[in-house]
């Protein structure tokens, strides 16, 4: 089994007409660039275009990426502003979208996306894992995106309660995790 | 701070429920085949006093790109859930130039009449580029826009 390549090796050898280096960066990111979407609040089939777009921003950046070491960091960064744009043009009635357009290509990824790293999504878990209830349960439930009413009945609380309890637990995971980072 | 977009995402990866759907993994696969070698991106560019994109008097929105001494004005209107593409490119890239006009689906090759127009109609909506391949010149490839019906 041949050592997995390294992402500015990948992005160097795509660029260079080698179509199995793309098929690996999609192996590895679009994964991530998925859950990104959707955490972003689009639908399944918006989340499939703004997935896709930002694989054909990437076509296009090929030759042209800064860091091309970062181009994990990059994708997250440019499928989190493709859904933005996406969610923002809901009013708009130009078939063009306004962001879409005038959107520049991100040449410094966002470093925050590191949590979604192999290591960091470890570590975000492993604070899952130590919160007290309800919140353990309730940012699992989070997790598997069930409904305020399905996780009222599952915590045993009142709906109206939901909201507020699930901003307050995720501040908590929140704060655990920037103090583990601050001690490292 | 971690924005929450990142800090769901990773929740819900590690949850592992709602995994990348096959399609959309064997839709990011076929981008590749839409690279164009050695093309230069041609970016929106502001017409005038207004902004990349402008509604003409008819209710059909233009849109500017431009690169490499070439301006693309791009045309769209949208009817019956599909897209038409009007197009002038400026100056007139030759007499052997061609025109794709692509989407992931899709790629219809237009002439280019004396005074730059080129037209393509009956798109499906999303995802829409335009190339200008010009013999002995690098071609030049308008950045992907997203047309909604």
């Amino acid at each position: 089994m041949p050592e997995p390549r390294e992402p500015a090796e990948l992005v160097t050898a795509a660029a260079d007409g080698d179509r199995t280096a793309w098929d690996e960066l999609e192996t590895r990111y679009g994964p991530r660039m998925w859950a990104v979407a959707r955490a972003s609040g689009l639908s399944p089939s918006d989340a499939a275009d703004a997935v896709q777009g930002s694989w054909l921003r990437l076509l296009q950046h090929l030759h042209t990426l800064r860091d091309p070491a970062k181009v994990g960091g990059w994708l997250m960064t440019t499928v989190r502003r493709e859904a933005h744009a996406f969610l923002r043009k809901r009013h708009d009635v130009s078939p063009f979208d306004h962001d879409v357009l005038t959107l520049e290509a991100v040449d410094d990824p966002d470093p925050a996306s590191a949590v979604l790293e192999a290591d960091g999504r470890r570590l975000l878990w492993k604070q899952v894992s130590a919160l007290h209830e309800p919140c353990r349960t309730l940012i699992q439930l989070v997790a598997i995106d069930l409904g305020n009413r399905q996780m009222a009945a599952r915590l045993g609380m009142p709906v109206g309660s939901v909201g507020p309890t699930k901003a307050r637990c995720l501040e908590k995971l929140r704060t655990l995790i920037s103090s583990q980072e601050t001690a490292q | 701070m971690i924005n929450d977009e990142y800090f769901l995402a990773a929740l819900r990866l590690a949850a592992g429920n709602d995994p990348i759907p096959s399609h959309v993994s064997a839709a990011a696969r076929d981008v590749y085949g839409l690279r164009v070698p050695r093309a230069v991106t041609a970016t929106p560019a502001a017409r005038a006093a207004a902004g990349p994109d402008v509604r003409d008097p008819d209710g059909c929105h233009l849109v500017r790109f431009v690169a490499d001494g070439l301006t693309f004005d791009l045309e769209v209107t949208v009817g019956d859930g599909l897209i038409d593409v009007a197009g002038q490119v400026c100056p007139h890239p030759g007499e052997d130039a061609v025109i794709d006009v692509k989407t992931p689906h899709l790629t219809l090759t237009r002439h280019i009449a004396r005074n730059g127009d080129f037209a393509a109609t009956g798109l499906p909506p999303g995802w829409l580029s335009v190339v200008c391949h010009r013999p002995g010149r690098a071609p030049v490839q308008t950045r992907w826009v997203r047309i909604r019906p």
